[in-house]
């Protein structure tokens, strides 16, 4: 898909769905900004979606469920696991007793007990997978999922794939434009990544979600030849890494943090 | 096939533990769909389970992929049937099609053109209802496989077995046809 004189309409519906790769995005984009009338659009466009989210969607009734799920022959119901059955059937099974218990361990995993171990342990792995997957995200050919400088357009890309979204403030008239937004897999959790670009260096800011916790000042990391700098604010543990100079990336810290601060 | 013999295995699976699997954490995207197609969630659900039937016959087919497009292609083939079999007034052919694509050209151009943002955050969800219910079925069928069940461009490529190309404008003309029917509605 690339641009043209005669497709562009179609185009900022493939921008909106997030289906553009970096640079058709990045070309779309640069078309938005010198036309309010297309820009427009696009804002028509980002509204239309937000509508149609709110269109219930149908939920299969229980009945319906189990009736789906004994259209199975016979033979197969001796042997069937109860793997992909819906969680709803399964828990009844169970008795107060295991509920009373995962209220148990829920409470443990909550408490700050576990905070303080995953703390001291995490940052080392959490810090080499960030590391590895800024590397890796270099080396691609696009080193985002989601090419856009429009927040309202990553935030809920963020949103839609991961149900969470950290803040995404557009930096781009201190010199740090937001590129885009990828998803990282860091410890087997999938997290959200923002894209910044600095001159014709890249940022990448892991959000990690914290629950609870209070905000901590920024710690350099040298991570891998890499730059990073961590630090946590409202909800969110955060890594920026890239290959900037330090002078630059801690620039970049406080723009965020500055902007991302609720008002 | 359901046909197996004692100790039978597919891909060395049962097609049970495939369909658990593959169909039914996808129940309610297949209601969803049915229920734009036939126009109504009680037909939805003879859809669904008529479509579910065909999953299961046919789920050694199922060659990896999104399992998602892989049961929606089903279920709207189904849809398509039983309207032709249960509703055969509604159902329209290819011809039609063609003639409207001609005749929508034009107007959505413009429609998406005109600005307003704000005439879809009022919206209510009953008059988006009755917009997306008067979209006809190739521009509606896109529509709901992209804004509700939230397919990617190349999946509904899959499930309509149609070009890349052909999803994008067609998705770009139900939109403007949606707008244009919210402002007659509003």
């Amino acid at each position: 898909m690339t641009l043209t004189d005669g497709n562009i309409s179609t185009m900022i519906h493939a921008l909106v769905d997030g289906e553009l790769d970096a640079a058709t995005a990045h070309d779309v984009e640069a078309r938005l900004a010198a036309d309010p009338a297309l820009a427009a659009q696009r804002d028509s466009l980002i509204a239309l979606r937000a509508a149609m989210k709110r269109v219930p969607k149908q939920v299969p009734s229980d009945a319906f469920l189990k009736k789906m799920a004994n259209l199975q022959p016979a033979e197969d119901n001796i042997v069937r696991p109860q793997f992909g059955k819906p969680a709803r059937q399964v828990s009844r099974s169970y008795g107060w007793q295991s509920l009373a218990a995962s209220v148990v361990v829920t409470a443990f995993l909550a408490s700050g007990a576990t905070r303080i171990l995953m703390m001291n342990t995490a940052p080392d792995s959490f810090v080499a997978a960030i590391t590895d997957d800024h590397r890796r995200s270099l080396l691609a050919g696009s080193p985002f999922d989601i090419a856009s400088s429009d927040r309202h357009t990553v935030k809920p890309w963020l949103d839609a794939k991961l149900g969470l979204s950290p803040p995404a403030p557009d930096l781009a008239a201190q010199g740090f434009a937001l590129a885009g937004g990828r998803v990282e897999i860091i410890a087997g959790k999938p997290l959200p990544a923002l894209v910044y670009r600095h001159h014709e260096h890249l940022i990448s800011v892991v959000a990690e979600p914290m629950n609870g916790g209070s905000a901590r000042e920024p710690i350099d990391i040298a991570a891998g030849g890499f730059n990073m700098v961590r630090w946590s604010d409202t909800g969110f543990n955060y890594y920026a890494i890239s290959d900037t100079e330090w002078a630059d990336l801690n620039s970049f810290v406080t723009l965020f943090r500055d902007a991302a601060a609720p008002k | 096939m359901l046909a197996l013999s004692h100790g039978g295995v597919l891909n060395d699976r049962l097609p049970a533990d495939r369909f658990n699997e593959i169909v039914l954490p996808f129940l309610g995207d297949a209601l969803s769909l049915a229920r734009w197609l036939t126009g109504n969630a009680t037909d939805a659900e003879d859809v669904v389970q008529e479509a579910c039937i065909n999953a299961l016959r046919g789920i050694g087919g199922y060659a990896g992929g999104s399992a998602r497009a892989w049961l929606l292609t089903i279920v709207r083939n189904t849809s398509y049937r039983w309207l032709e079999r249960n509703r055969p007034k509604r159902v329209q052919t290819v011809g039609d099609l063609v003639d409207l694509e001609e005749a929508t050209e034009g107007a959505t151009s413009d429609a998406i053109a005109a600005p307003d943002a704000e005439l879809m955050a009022r919206a209510s969800t009953a008059m988006l209802e009755a917009a997306i219910a008067t979209l006809p079925e190739p521009f509606r069928e896109t529509l709901v496989l992209r804004d509700i069940n939230e397919l990617s461009y190349r999946e509904i490529a899959e499930v309509l077995n149609l070009p890349a190309g052909t999803v994008m404008s067609r998705l770009s003309r139900a939109r403007g046809l949606l707008k244009t029917a919210l402002e007659k509605l509003s």
